[in-house]
């Protein structure tokens, strides 16, 4: 048992750490402000965010643990996992997140040599973001029920349908879509992958604004044609595939770290802000609720690692990062309405108030966390995953 | 990072399992509840031969030199059995103060009768507030010609009846820094001038209060230098903490796996209530708690076998751990409905033992205070 990162680790971060602090200007932090995970947030990127990126790829920091013939690094997960957490604390995102943390490792166990040849080294130097193509208006929790129909036809398939929720549609450069490929056979057996430029003829994208003050998308296939070598994987194999990639994006995207970002502010606030003639940090209230968020924080923490390390084995967890999931969506909504609770009357000011406290991240945080309860799956599904995977509780 | 156990320590863990499955069962824990003694001596006698005692306590005094946190390992599945005696008081509590405190010839004279199962131990800290703060502590020891003589009042403290020797927290002078004026003495027993009343608790555990009237301790019982008893009390009480923390985590684990087991088996509108989301949300939320209250009990574990600084990461375990524990009981309570209300069911020696162990050490909100100041607050 060894609860801290490896000394190699540690070097490695505080690397990271020293780069990020150079790097990261008050210019590219006003445009990355809004991209922040917490908020959901996706604008167009901007061109210092896609020259950030860049840099990041050439720093060998974006698929760090794939092979080298297809641009990796061959370093550890964890080394990966470090880049994307203190990227998370600097309270910005890698600018291709999606394709370093859940469709690269996708392609690279089930693509073909020719698929990781193309994409692996340009996601690696931090050219290119897949954006996920999942969720349609009839298929939601139940995705497995998708109606996207991909039927072959010459050298292409021929797709039609309706995706929504598709976030980052609107820059990323492909997208990762699942569509229906059998239609005489149980749900999850009939869909495939497939990876198609979002450029293609056909496609229309639509936005739809979150109250969290983002931008995600419906996006319509109208006879959109892809070539057949854009099929990931095995034909109909396309469920489990999704469903591997899930728990990636669980471990890799609902990180604990920018909460901690929050608690440290939080403290910080309450140490320096007087009210009713003291100071807040002396109110027995406000030490209980704050210690136990960093407590909460501190169990979210170690059920993350524990997910993480398992990933690093290669172990599929059954109902470890579902659980690692369900508890840090369900911290966050809780950090952010304590926040505001301490914050008050100034919790209600938005980021351009002059009066704002902590540049309103909480405020923006209250709005954009109730996403964490229901995105890459809601909590109820978490439980279902945890009670019948985990612990073996029969579904009917 | 790896927050699993070593080879050793699952060894350890399937060990100790088993052997409480055929000789601590249920109805032993049930019948020493009322029992005046509290527990059986062949029992003890057999944990002593498997060098339980001993576990922790270093080899020049007899022991196995296991670590802080291989003892954790055994105290889970003590936990998981509601193991009754006097092995916390004797183990954690005792031999703690004494491994903390004791001069080289007191730790040659005790912990070797302690590592053979031949000297039970106790601790007599709390008083009238119930609390572990030592302000509050107003036992005397006064120095006499014979040594100290000692006088006050003790309460929950636990197997005082049977224990040789109590570990007693007792003021030395009366000083304006109220952790500085306390010592610890290593009062026998037998002594003159105790009274011990047992105390009747939720959980069946074998509490007393303690009244000492000017009980003659001689000079060399003194544990440590005089005036710095709470220095050496707080290393104690974190080691106690964590303890309590890991009985708990496996005590929540067999609740979890109890009422999984359940509720696969028990069939209503012709399916089993398992297959109900509403019980598997329930089971769900049981097994976040405790796969969350053993990893936050593994990690203070692991930071004090490591003698890393980790007042934070003791105080966060016993807060959540026993809030967790607490929500566990309740919901496989919940799910057990009726026939987990039944005296004879298992169920109701987790929930009460969930509730005593909760409050002790230090409750969620005292811990939570901790947590406080240790983040600057």
């Amino acid at each position: 048992m060894d609860f801290r990162f490896t000394e190699e680790e540690e070097a490695f971060r505080k690397e990271v750490r020293g780069w990020m602090k150079k790097e990261i200007t008050p210019e590219l932090r006003q445009d990355m402000e809004g991209l922040s995970w917490i908020r959901a947030n996706d604008k167009p990127h901007t061109a210092r965010i896609r020259e950030f990126g860049l840099k990041l790829g050439s720093k060998g920091w974006l698929g760090m643990n794939w092979p080298k013939k297809y641009g990796g690094q061959e370093r550890s997960i964890i080394e990966q996992y470090i880049v994307v957490e203190e990227v998370a604390f600097q309270w910005i995102v890698i600018p291709n997140h999606y394709a370093v943390s859940m469709e690269g490792p996708c392609i690279l166990r089930h693509g073909s040599e020719e698929q990781k040849m193309d994409y692996l080294p340009r996601i690696c130097r931090g050219e290119v973001e897949l954006a996920l193509g999942y969720t349609e208006p009839d298929a939601g929790s139940d995705l497995a029920s998708l109606q996207m129909r991909a039927v072959p036809d010459g050298d292409d398939y021929v797709l039609n349908g309706q995706k929504t929720f598709n976030t980052s549609c609107h820059y990323a450069d492909y997208h990762w879509l699942a569509a229906r490929t059998k239609f005489d056979v149980p749900k999850h057996r009939g869909i495939s992958m497939f990876i198609v430029d979002l450029k293609s003829p056909g496609i229309t994208i639509r936005p739809l604004y979150t109250m969290a003050g983002g931008r995600t998308n419906e996006v319509y296939y109208d006879n959109v044609r892809v070539p057949k070598e854009n099929l990931v994987g095995e034909e109909n194999r396309g469920w489990f595939y999704v469903v591997e990639a899930l728990d990636y994006e669980r471990v890799m995207t609902f990180l604990p770290a920018p909460l901690q970002f929050m608690v440290d502010e939080l403290v910080k606030y309450a140490k320096e802000t007087r009210r009713d003639g003291r100071i807040l940090a002396e109110d027995p209230i406000i030490r209980q609720k704050l210690a136990e968020l960093a407590i909460e924080l501190e169990v979210a923490r170690l059920l993350h690692y524990r997910a993480l390390v398992m990933l690093d084995k290669e172990v599929i967890g059954n109902y470890e990062p579902a659980m690692m999931k369900l508890f840090a969506g369900e911290v966050a909504q809780r950090l952010t309405n304590t926040g505001m609770q301490i914050l008050g009357p100034f919790g209600l000011l938005q980021e351009n108030s002059k009066w704002v406290p902590l540049k309103g991240r909480i405020e923006t945080g209250y709005r954009a966390t109730l996403m964490h309860t229901f995105g890459a799956g809601s909590s109820e599904l978490m439980r279902n995953i945890i009670a019948t995977r985990g612990f073996g509780l029969p579904t009917r | 990072m790896d927050v699993n156990l070593n080879e050793q320590q699952e060894m350890l863990k399937k060990m100790a399992r088993d052997f409480l499955i055929s000789e601590c069962p249920k109805s032993l824990v049930r019948a020493m509840e009322t029992d005046e003694i509290g527990y059986p001596l062949e029992l003890w006698h057999k944990i002593a031969d498997l060098g339980w005692p001993g576990l922790a306590i270093p080899k020049r005094y007899g022991g196995e030199e296991g670590s802080f946190l291989d003892l954790v390992v055994l105290l889970e599945e003590m936990g998981r059995a509601c193991f009754p005696g006097p092995f916390f008081p004797t183990v954690i509590l005792g031999a703690s103060a004494i491994l903390e405190a004791g001069s080289d010839e007191q730790k040659k004279d005790i912990l070797p009768k302690i590592a053979n199962g031949g000297l039970l131990l106790t601790l007599a800290l709390a008083e009238q507030d119930a609390q572990y703060e030592p302000d509050n502590i107003s036992t005397k020891a006064t120095a006499c010609k014979d040594g100290y003589v000692i006088s006050g009042t003790k309460l929950f403290v636990p197997d005082a009846r049977v224990a040789d020797y109590m570990v007693c927290v007792a003021r030395t002078s009366d000083i304006s820094n109220k952790e500085q004026g306390l010592s610890l003495f290593l009062v026998d027993g037998k002594s003159q001038g105790i009274v011990f009343t047992p105390l009747q608790t939720i959980a069946g555990g074998k509490q007393y209060e303690v009244i000492l009237d000017k009980v003659v301790v001689p000079p060399q019982r003194l544990l440590g230098s005089p005036g710095q008893g709470w220095y050496y009390m707080k290393k104690v009480l974190q080691k106690a903490a964590v303890a309590k923390c890991a009985e708990m985590v496996g005590g929540a684990e067999y609740v979890l796996e109890m009422t999984i087991n359940y509720a696969k088996e028990r069939v209503q509108f012709e399916r089993p209530i398992g297959s109900f989301q509403a019980i598997q949300h329930h089971c769900a939320n049981m097994a976040t708690d405790v796969d969350g209250a053993r990893l936050i009990t593994h990690e203070a574990a692991w930071m004090l076998s490591e003698g890393l600084p980790c007042t934070k990461e003791i105080a966060m375990a016993k807060a959540w751990v026993s809030d967790a524990y607490h929500r566990v009981t309740t919901l496989g309570h919940q799910i057990h409905a009726g026939v987990g209300f039944i005296v004879d069911h298992d169920m109701p020696l987790y929930f009460r033992r969930a509730k005593e162990a909760e409050v002790i050490f230090g409750d969620a909100d005292f811990s939570r205070e901790i947590v406080a100041q240790e983040l600057g607050l």
